[in-house]
């Protein structure tokens, strides 16, 4: 499916956002990494599907009612094989919140490699028009504030300078030990999302708000692990 | 997309119109249109001005015409100073005959009463072929044009070009700024922009080639994807220097009010500046320091300004300005060892300090008519090399001295050390008054002197640094951008 597709079947599906699978595939149209990855329904066995992934997998439930996956029990990480991804479905579907949903599926998918977790925004101002947004993941973008913006469409000079605009700019070059980030996949991430022809752009009419947290970035490269992307009311503008 | 030309051309009646028609000015007694009527005559405007009203044949000793539809000539520029509700159906009979329309009424869009007012007031201009400025604005100052809206703008044309939001503001630029040497190309308030906004000026301005740099006071941005356009396609070709009201929750609030829309997230302004150049300030006196230091100085991009040389009488002043500068990213460093023994060399009188910053009595600057101050510049710049010299002198040690033009002879030895060092470093002027009468008196006609040489001069060093500051940030954007693909 194009970008127009998803967003099109999101639209006659009545929803104001796309799902986290609907969002990785418009990210990958864009060219941005995300994980490979699979749907399983509720009460399929999981283990034919999994050929071609390589463990260790995450399971996320997606449906249109839980927007905070995690805080709703569903999202389970480190899992190494078939059967526990089957066992983690059959718990999932257990727990309160998830039996009450409608429920689109579970989405398994290969664990990103470890490294700095940032998140990339986009939305959409009033006066300006798409806003690209980067800052470093959990307490520095929550608590910190510690965020740099652009206007879209940025150009790799902007984005070098919005990482270099981050309080907490140091932890990309290998603060506290650590291995340094590749900050090139990053600023290709950020020019993919708000460059000129980047997704907020082409998608402007339609993407009122994109959340791509965490991006995770480790020093070979840099791997959307969850997306959200809001609509705009429909009819666009 | 229009060419430069073709902007130039359409605001050409706008900024030098031929005739003038004036629309609320009373034949009786003395309403705002009036003491434009006399302002115009005073400033020497060249063409023909049209009163219009109802029923009087005469206001302030002009011929007047019942409409904008009867006038014997077409109308350039047309003043509009009446109750709102008038305004519309005035606009509507222009027929093609107006130009530009500057409505200086308000009761429109900044009040919710008034906003259906304002859409018919748009509409009305569509149908009338008129270029419509505010409303709830001033009015317009275009020294080629010789048209003010302000008592005592100066007839001399500038480098400046102003855009403001609020025409109380607006009168303040022209004349704190006129007071500390701003030369206007012009200034125009445009109130709610329901027409015309900021975005279609600053395009003039980044067309008109008398214009160098521009300043903008900001409440709201409905066109600010248009701003952010023209201003990223400039590529801070002309520094734009930005006071934006409203950027702060409570600001938002009074802006609202004001202007009658509501101002983006602060966010949005950082990025704008950081990914176009354009200088964001928060006062109106970093916004009028900042204007004068791109008026007075040429931007080398070559050499961003760091390195600062400090010169002047007043010890305690020199050590916070350097605190300060260092916190805007300005380096007064201390001379290296070959620049000191030059300097050593000369043998000044004991009292005077010789690194960076240098501190030397007034006594020892007069000496010699001014010929030491001389020899300290020309020992620095042939064994050091800063972006910028900046002398500070404080104005009561100078009072009472009457012997000799200890000012001319500093500034004229700061100039020909510049002429000797082509292209290094920039010079700027701090003359420190303590407000009693005696030295303000000397310190404007201090500043007078310097301003026609073309030195920029503050008040304070504080002032210096704002502006060095926003010069270094300008001179980086374009060196960083210069080098980018």
């Amino acid at each position: 499916m194009t970008a127009d597709d998803l967003i099109r079947s999101a639209r006659a599906a009545g929803r104001s956002s796309l799902d986290e699978s609907a969002g990785k595939r418009l990210l990958a149209q864009f060219g941005i990494a995300v994980p490979s990855s699979v749907m399983v329904a509720p009460d399929e066995p999981a283990g034919p599907k999994l050929t071609g992934l390589r463990a260790p997998f995450v399971v996320k439930v997606v449906s249109p009612d839980i927007l905070h996956k995690s805080d709703a029990g569903g999202v389970r990480v480190g899992i190494t094989d078939s059967t526990q991804v089957d066992a983690a479905i059959r718990a999932m579907c257990a727990h309160p919140v998830i039996a009450k949903a409608r429920l689109d599926g579970f989405l398994v998918e290969e664990m990103a490699p470890p490294g700095e977790e940032l998140v990339v925004g986009g939305l959409k101002d009033p006066q300006f028009g798409p806003l690209v947004m980067v800052g470093l993941g959990g307490i520095f973008v929550e608590v910190m504030q510690d965020v740099a913006f652009r206007i879209a469409p940025i150009e790799r000079i902007d984005a070098h300078e919005m990482l270099s605009e981050l309080k907490a700019a140091a932890l990309l070059d290998g603060a506290r030990g650590r291995a340094p980030v590749c900050r090139e996949a990053l600023i290709d991430v950020l020019l993919r999302v708000g460059g000129a022809g980047g997704l907020l752009l082409r998608l402007h009419d339609d993407i009122a708000e994109a959340d791509l947290n965490p991006v995770i970035v480790s020093e070979r490269g840099a791997v959307a692990v969850d997306a959200r992307f809001i609509l705009t009311p429909e009819g666009g503008k | 997309m229009s060419t430069a030309n073709d902007i130039l051309a359409s605001f050409e009646p706008l900024f030098a119109p031929k005739t003038i028609a004036v629309v609320g000015a009373s034949a009786t007694t003395l309403a705002a249109a009036n003491t434009f009527i006399r302002r115009m005559r005073e400033f020497g405007y060249p063409g023909r001005i049209f009163p219009i009203h109802p029923n009087a044949d005469a206001v302030d000793g002009l011929p007047a015409f019942r409409s904008v539809a009867q006038t014997p000539e077409p109308i350039d520029y047309l003043y509009i100073s009446v109750a709102a509700k008038h305004v519309p159906k005035m606009l509507a009979e222009a027929n093609g005959r107006v130009r530009f329309a500057q409505v200086i009424s308000s009761g429109f869009g900044e009040v919710d009463e008034g906003k259906a007012l304002q859409e018919d007031l748009v509409r009305a201009a569509r149908a009338g072929g008129v270029r419509l400025l505010g409303p709830n604005c001033l009015g317009m100052y275009s020294p080629r044009g010789r048209v003010t809206f302000v008592e005592g703008g100066s007839v001399e044309v500038g480098t400046v070009g102003v855009i403001s939001q609020s025409g109380g503001l607006g009168t303040d630029i022209v004349r704190r700024g006129q007071a500390r040497g701003l030369r206007f190309s012009a200034a125009v308030t445009v109130g709610n922009s329901a027409d015309l906004g900021p975005a279609d000026l600053l395009e003039y301005y980044l067309a008109d080639p008398q214009t160098r740099v521009i300043g903008i006071y900001l409440e709201a941005a409905r066109d600010g994807r248009r701003m952010f356009e023209l201003l990223k396609a400039q590529r801070a070709a002309k520094p734009v220097v930005i006071l934006k009201g409203g950027r702060t929750q409570q600001g938002r609030m009074a802006a609202a009010s004001h202007t009658g829309a509501l101002a983006g997230d602060d966010r949005v302004w950082v990025a704008l500046s950081r990914q176009t150049g354009c200088l964001l300030v928060d006062t109106l006196d970093q916004f009028l320091d900042t204007l004068l230091v791109f008026q007075a100085l040429t931007p080398r991009a070559s050499a961003p300004t760091r390195e600062i040389v400090m010169f002047g009488n007043g010890g305690g002043t020199s050590v916070l300005a350097t605190d300060l500068f260092s916190r805007l990213g300005l380096q007064v460093t201390p001379f290296a060892a070959t620049t000191l023994a030059a300097l050593r060399a000369l043998k000044l009188p004991p009292g005077s300090s010789i690194t960076n910053p240098i501190d030397t009595p007034v006594g020892t600057l007069q000496q010699d008519e001014g010929r030491i101050a001389e020899k300290i510049l020309d020992a620095i710049f042939a064994n050091a090399d800063p972006q910028a010299l900046v002398m500070h002198l404080n104005m009561a040690a100078f009072v009472g001295r009457t012997r000799g033009d200890v000012l001319g002879n500093l500034m004229q030895a700061a100039l020909r050390v510049q002429s000797r060092y082509p292209g290094r470093a920039h010079f700027v002027l701090a003359l420190r008054s303590d407000g009693w009468p005696e030295v303000e008196a000397r310190k404007r006609e201090f500043r007078d002197q310097a301003l026609a040489l073309g030195i920029p001069v503050y008040d304070e060093m504080m002032n210096v640094g704002w502006a060095l500051a926003a010069l270094a940030q300008h001179e980086r954007f374009v060196a960083s951008r210069r080098a980018s693909p």
